[in-house]
């Protein structure tokens, strides 16, 4: 376990470093990187345009450009916003509590309708059942983020539902999947034939062959949550941390920009890395 | 299940129709203005009535159509060349090869998609010409879309690398260009050709996601994304439903894609 927790740990810090590394090559290269607005403020001095300048000639250099980017992030500062001239720390605190508490209602919500479903199909196995699920998934799964909250805006819902309704159908989906696989495993065929009910079976066989795999969905689940959010958030005008991205893209603020993903990216591998570590520890206490 | 096939089938088959044949069925062209009668109800001149700037909604929707039922499957032809490349290499090399490209995989499959999408378009100018905006989008759609396939490809090139026939193929003479060539490019076809079909409808979304954001393909060029945009006037869309078609359209479409697509292979 303490070599898992050693390679996962240095999974994240090179994972971080070229994610951090490839934010500040595109800060570097992008259009109008070397440009400061301040440099037309009539207001300042020749000396003042002279050092803003200077700053920009020093970031010129690449390497030198992502120390510095790495070590004010290691302090923890990431920098101001450009766009909404605040730091990017004061609106990641004002912010990311509103989406991670979206993200926490929209997964569970999915989670409970993606396996429900995918139980209840299981379970009675009835092919009315079966293909209104499906139907149901099929459709969510083909509706763009945006368009859904605007349905959901029409109707009036809360927008949260939406990401439920858009996360469902990828839990739905890999659950019936793998129920359907473990079901066909010769022990819970003998388990049938021995007459144990449906949901014995379900509780006692298929549930623990299932459940280390549906673990390891969960890490996949936030990420999807975080990417189906965003839109949402923007249509629906929900200030949280997918709807400051958006803003952050439409006035080319890539500070604020790069910082968000790194950030997104940073919860998403820590997720990914505990839901691993979960199912790797009920795989060993399985066994 | 055979009967939703069919349905599927058939969707495609009008769709793929009505994108050749944009041109003949449109009314009049995406961008030409009737001036005269901006927000039009339906009639036989414009079966969609027009928009806020008098262009004849069909038209829009047709030619929208045809930008991403046309680029989609060539960002998602690129992406699986890029995924097979990325994956085959890995699979074929092994070892600390194989570790990198992994984690470059690892990295790309973090970041959420849509992040990724806009982060990187918002390096990119915004103020482009619209062929311009089209080719950025669906290119980004491309590069940054691979990852996911090239895990499943690696994995596939790994398994194949152990099998006998590879050893006896080695045995015998074979390695480099001529074994990828003649051995493992033709046994990974199938899982490539997957790829290829899987992330169509991925990319239809994304764009359409984008479009709706105001991020995709500039106007006055219509895709079915930036149809999407016209949707935010949600005060108007009750007493004019027929709006609702492009979004109607997408759904329809992805969803025959989905039911067509190998079961098992959507899950994977």
């Amino acid at each position: 376990m303490l070599r898992f927790c050693g390679w996962a740990f240095l999974r994240l810090v090179a994972v971080m470093l070229m994610a951090s590394f490839a934010g500040a090559m595109l800060m570097r290269i992008a259009p109008g990187f070397s440009s400061d607005d301040q440099e037309i403020n009539s207001g300042l001095s020749a000396q003042s345009i002279q050092a803003i300048r200077q700053a920009h000639l020093a970031d010129k250099n690449i390497p030198a450009f992502y120390a510095h980017y790495l070590v004010s992030v290691i302090k923890g500062d990431l920098g101001t916003s450009r766009s909404l001239n605040q730091p990017v720390k004061d609106l990641l605190k004002e912010r990311l509590p509103v989406t991670l508490a979206n993200l926490a209602f929209a997964l569970a919500m999915g989670w409970l309708l993606g396996l429900a479903l995918a139980t209840g199909a299981q379970i009675w196995n009835v092919r009315a059942f079966t293909f209104l699920a499906d139907g149901l998934s099929g459709t969510f799964i083909s509706t763009p983020a945006a368009a859904m909250a605007l349905i959901f805006l029409l109707l009036r819902l809360p927008p949260v539902f939406a990401a439920a309704l858009l996360i469902f159908p990828k839990i739905y989906r890999y659950a019936q999947n793998l129920l359907q696989q473990s079901s066909a495993m010769s022990h819970v065929l003998t388990a049938r034939a021995k007459g144990a009910g449906p949901w014995r079976v379900l509780a006692w066989h298929v549930a623990p062959i299932a459940l280390p795999q549906l673990i390891a969905l969960v890490g996949v689940s936030i990420s999807l949550g975080i990417g189906v959010l965003l839109p949402i958030e923007v249509v629906s005008d929900v200030a949280g941390i997918g709807q400051l991205t958006w803003q952050a893209a439409q006035s080319r603020d890539l500070p604020l920009l790069i910082n968000l993903t790194m950030i997104v990216t940073f919860v998403t591998v820590c997720a990914t890395l505990v839901s691993d570590a979960a199912q790797r520890g009920f795989t060993r206490s399985a066994a | 299940m055979k009967i939703a096939r069919i349905v599927a089938i058939v969707v495609l088959a009008l769709t793929a129709l009505a994108v050749i044949g944009a041109g003949p069925l449109a009314p009049a062209g995406y961008e030409q203005q009737f001036r005269e009668m901006p927000q039009a109800a339906p009639s036989a001149h414009h079966p969609l009535g027009t928009d806020d700037l008098g262009r004849d909604r069909w038209a829009r929707l047709l030619y929208g159509m045809r930008v991403s039922l046309l680029l989609a499957p060539l960002a998602a032809l690129f992406t699986t060349m890029l995924a097979g490349l990325v994956g085959g290499i890995a699979g074929y090399f092994g070892g600390w090869t194989e570790r990198c490209c992994k984690l470059l995989i690892d990295l790309f499959l973090s970041v959420p998609w849509l992040f990724l999408l806009i982060t990187v378009r918002a390096v990119l100018p915004l103020n482009i010409s619209p062929q311009a905006s089209v080719a950025v989008t669906f290119a980004l759609l491309g590069l940054l879309g691979w990852a996911a396939s090239a895990r499943v490809i690696c994995s596939g090139a790994k398994d194949l690398m152990r099998s006998e026939f590879i050893w006896l193929a080695r045995a015998a003479g074979f390695s480099g260009f001529k074994l990828i060539r003649l051995h493992l490019l033709p046994n990974l076809r199938g899982a490539l050709f997957a790829q290829f079909w899987i992330s169509i409808p991925v990319f239809i979304i994304a764009e359409a996601n984008l479009g709706a954001l105001g991020l995709g393909v500039a106007e006055p060029l219509p895709s079915l994304g930036s149809l999407l945009r016209e949707l935010q006037e949600i005060v108007t869309l009750r007493p004019e439903p027929w709006r609702l078609l492009p979004l109607a359209v997408l759904i329809a479409v992805i969803s025959s894609f989905q039911v067509l697509l190998n079961k098992q292979e959507v899950r994977a």
